[in-house]
């Protein structure tokens, strides 16, 4: 039996960041990973898809630049190069995190993991299985994809996100259930690719929850391309006709028929928690299955700790490896607790949104006597220039004392830009701040500059009203 | 506009309190200065009026629950309008990847404290709430020197003069060393223990005249073994039967859970002195282990502390503590607690002293323990009980030697 301070079960961003973690801290640890080593993240979600993001991206510039004095002409995409680029770059980033593993003496061990008892952990192997005796247990085994009853993948016209990363050739006509974050990043992605988009959601707007002023401009650009918005929506049936999918949607308009090549869902996500026997081991869940913690990321179970996607949302990458920090410190006996007062994300749709912080309407909600203020990328030297003038940044602070409570950002290299803003947050900076720190011209930057200095009423390159 | 009602400082040294009694419930209208809320502190029970008039939103926290002082307990909308007060602003909500259920978060941290990530860090390494200090930066917020001030704060500030104007000439006379890593963990560990301990010693005197005899008689056999036979794994072995007779000095206090927890487990830290400062080995499972293994993990372990390779596992999971420095001298000492632990027993040096048996005076080889203990755990004649259980092992050779072996 293998003896270990700590068991992290499933390797990705969460589970890999913990187990460094803690072999750094002296820690005897094991990670158990039943596919492969860096997750949904690394495999299947955020790398797959930037990588399918860019060259969709590059494409649809190239074929648009034209206004800008460059002609190309006989572009195509090469699918099977692009999936091929898009497998090293993830194979790349894998192997190095397997590394980094190694190189901290944690022990990676690829088979389905069992907890079978207090302190007990049964691994399947392809040749065997293990067993673990462990102080410690981190839950880090993630989400899996909801799927809709009537709406079962069939692995060919109705699928998921994983095969919709790996389609051969961009279907002509694509249905895609769910406007939330993937189902925006998809739609984006193969309207560039050249498929017909049809989008369906069931709330009121797409990305339920986000700034309505935002969700507005990417709406205005999307539709803008053709892609075809179904909101307050829903798929009543689905069935194979001669030549395609025939979908009815149900919209608040009456029933639509729609005819497509594929229908691709994304309505969210369970935790998979089905082989961590909770309930034999005390460790309690919330209505929907999340594993309960602490902000140590401590269960009820005290041996047991549970970090990411599993422990309820946002289900995001970066959230998953902080949590994961903090259950490897804590288990080390360090004074660690999840106190962060942002978590950022990002939406690699066209256009970019990103957001950190309160958007206006939580922050009115909190209580908050609330100033907004915004600066259009239409202003900006470095947005025309690099011919993307639309979207803005949103700056949500204090109206007594100019506290940024948040900032929201639609636009062009949002999801780098949003980094600021979180900085600024955990700091407890206010608009002043930002807006007497130097940021270097020209760049898209600038934009949250400006709309900082609006905030404290000294607004240079826009009009005071 | 909503107004929170935070707990106030009730008085000298509360930190928190109990939530009695509410006498408003949700809903209810309330008037300034009626009385509110029964609150239960170490000290006193006190009645807290309504600080203002208003209609009662949200009971924060609820009777029978604990509360900081600075902690909202009560938020009440006194029906003006104009700029919220409120000031925990509640989490963002990420949009990023809609669930099914893209309702609250579960656990997520929402600290009222305006602070930097790394200063909010450095006061869980202090042991500091940081929401009960007041902050001296722009806007109220806490800087590191406003934690390390509340934690020295219950000191007495000094009547002498200021250091503050040294002449230059004497600037030679002195050197100045930077409290940094260990020196600085160990000034931390032990302002923490000091303040959150009700720390009391109890001193007693043991006749080792028998031991010292047992001890010679085993030295030969040690010798076989290869290990070197000090009186320090005798004393483990008599601490064993009055752990076992006294669970409570086997425990220690989880403060944020509000409970003790008796450990059945019987792991011994063992406070050695290196050339860093000082380290805590710990002796795992002293209860299944003889005293030549005792001994012979004693002496690997204070080897290790002096050459700085001691793991994480090997300091941690104590559950009391052995302080000796008989080796050194001195008649008996106060030693502080090793958190979360609740008591520390030191040992002493061993003396031929003149001492009245059966109305004798006889020369017999004496000695002090001293046991400081957490009074909020232990009262003191518990752990009187059980200093003179140890010390009726130590002194009676046969029982001790139903425990050595």
């Amino acid at each position: 039996m293998l003896e270990a301070d700590l068991t992290v079960i499933g390797g990705g961003p969460g589970g890999y960041t913990c187990a460094i973690r803690a072999g750094q801290l002296g820690l005897k640890t094991v990670i158990v990973e039943a596919d492969r080593i860096g997750g949904e993240c690394l495999n299947y979600g955020c790398i797959p898809s930037k990588s399918l993001i860019t060259v969709a991206k590059l494409f649809d510039r190239v074929r648009e630049a034209e206004k800008f004095g460059l002609k190309a002409s006989g572009l195509t995409v090469d699918f099977a190069q692009m999936q091929k680029w898009k497998s090293e770059v993830v194979s790349k980033l894998v192997s190095g995190v397997e590394m980094l593993l190694k190189g901290n003496r944690v022990t990676i061990i690829m088979g389905t993991a069992e907890v079978v008892g207090a302190n007990r952990v049964l691994v399947r192997k392809a040749d065997g299985q293990e067993e673990i005796s462990t102080k410690n247990l981190v839950i880090a085994t993630g989400t899996e994809t909801v799927q809709l009853p009537g709406l079962e993948f069939d692995g060919d016209t109705v699928i998921g996100s994983r095969e919709g990363l790996d389609l051969t050739s961009a279907p002509k006509r694509l249905m895609i259930v769910g406007g939330g974050a993937i189902g925006l990043e998809f739609a984006s992605m193969f309207q560039k690719l050249g498929s017909a988009v049809t989008i369906v959601e069931v709330m009121d707007q797409l990305m339920p929850g986000s700034d309505p002023e935002v969700v507005r401009v990417v709406q205005r650009k999307f539709e803008g391309r053709g892609v075809r918005i179904h909101l307050k929506s829903k798929v009543s049936k689905v069935s194979k006709g001669a030549s395609g999918v025939n979908v009815e949607v149900e919209t608040p308009d009456g029933t639509v028929a729609v005819e497509v090549d594929k229908v691709l869902v994304s309505v969210g996500r369970k935790p998979r928690t089905g082989r961590m026997n909770l309930q034999a081991i005390g460790v309690e869940t919330d209505q929907r299955g999340f594993i309960a913690t602490d902000d140590r990321m401590q269960t009820s179970a005290r041996w047991v700790y549970a970090i990411g996607d599993v422990r309820g949302p946002p289900l995001l990458a970066h959230k998953a490896s902080k949590e994961g920090l903090v259950a490897a410190e804590c288990v080390a006996g360090l004074p660690s607790a999840a106190d962060w007062k942002a978590i950022p994300d990002a939406v690699f749709c066209d256009p970019e949104v990103a957001s950190a912080g309160l958007t206006e309407a939580k922050a009115v909600q909190a209580g908050y006597s609330v100033k907004r203020t915004r600066f259009q990328f239409a202003a900006l030297g470095r947005a025309l220039s690099s011919g993307e003038g639309e979207g803005f940044v949103k700056v949500v602070s204090k109206a007594d004392d100019g506290l940024v409570l948040g900032v929201q950002i639609v636009g062009p290299d949002a999801s780098n830009l949003i980094s600021e803003a979180a900085l600024a947050i955990e700091m407890g900076a206010t608009v002043e701040d930002i807006a007497l720190t130097i940021h270097p011209h020209p760049t898209l930057s600038e934009a949250i500059m400006e709309a900082s200095e609006s905030a404290a009423g000294k607004p240079i390159h826009q009009l005071r009203i | 506009m909503v107004f929170e009602f935070k707990l106030p400082d009730i008085g000298e040294g509360v930190a928190e309190g109990e939530i009695l009694k509410w006498m408003a419930k949700e809903g209810d209208q309330i008037k300034e200065d009626q009385p509110l809320v029964e609150v239960m502190t170490d000290k006193v029970n006190v009645q807290i009026p309504a600080p203002r008039s208003g209609k009662v939103s949200k009971i924060m926290v609820k009777a029978g629950d604990i509360a900081k002082v600075g902690q909202t307990i009560m938020v009440i909308d006194d029906g003006s309008s104009g700029a919220a007060a409120l000031t925990t602003p509640q989490v963002p909500q990420s949009s990023a990847r809609p669930t099914p259920a893209q309702q609250e978060q579960p656990t997520q941290a929402s600290p009222g404290a305006l602070a930097t990530p790394a200063t909010r860090r450095l006061a869980r390494e202090l042991g500091v709430d940081i929401s009960t200090v007041r902050g001296s930066g722009p806007q109220g917020r806490v800087t590191d020197d406003d934690l390390r001030r509340a934690v020295a704060a219950p000191r007495v500030v000094p009547s002498a003069p200021v250091q503050a104007h040294v002449p230059a000439a004497l600037g030679a006379r002195e050197e100045v060393i930077p409290l940094r890593g260990m020196r600085k963990i160990i000034a931390e560990k032990m302002v923490k223990s000091k303040q959150t301990a009700a720390q009391v010693t109890h001193v007693d005197e043991a006749d080792m005249t028998e031991l010292v005899l047992l001890r010679e008689a085993f030295k030969g056999s040690a010798e076989k073994r290869g290990v070197r036979l000090t009186y320090l794994p005798f004393v483990i072995k008599a601490l064993v039967p009055a752990l076992k007779e006294f669970p409570y000095v086997n425990s220690s206090l989880d403060e944020q859970a509000g409970n003790i927890v008796l450990k059945k487990y019987y792991n011994i830290g063992v406070a050695t002195d290196t050339e860093q400062g000082l380290v805590v080995p710990v002796v795992k499972d002293v209860d299944t282990k003889d005293v030549f293994e005792l001994a012979g993990e004693i002496e690997k372990l204070a080897e290790r502390a002096r050459s700085g390779q001691l793991a994480l596992d090997e300091v941690r999971g104590s559950t009391f503590t052995i302080t000796n420095v008989g080796a050194i001298g001195g008649l008996f000492a106060t030693p502080i607690i090793n958190l979360p632990e609740v008591a520390i027993l030191g040992l002493h040096k061993i003396t031929k002293r003149p001492v009245v048996r059966d109305g004798r005076v006889e020369v017999r080889d004496i000695t002090y323990l001293s046991l400081s203990f957490d009074h909020r755990v232990l009262d003191g004649a518990y752990a009187a009980r059980f200093t003179s259980k140890v010390i009726e092992t130590l002194q009676d050779t046969k029982k001790l030697l139903a425990e050595v072996i």
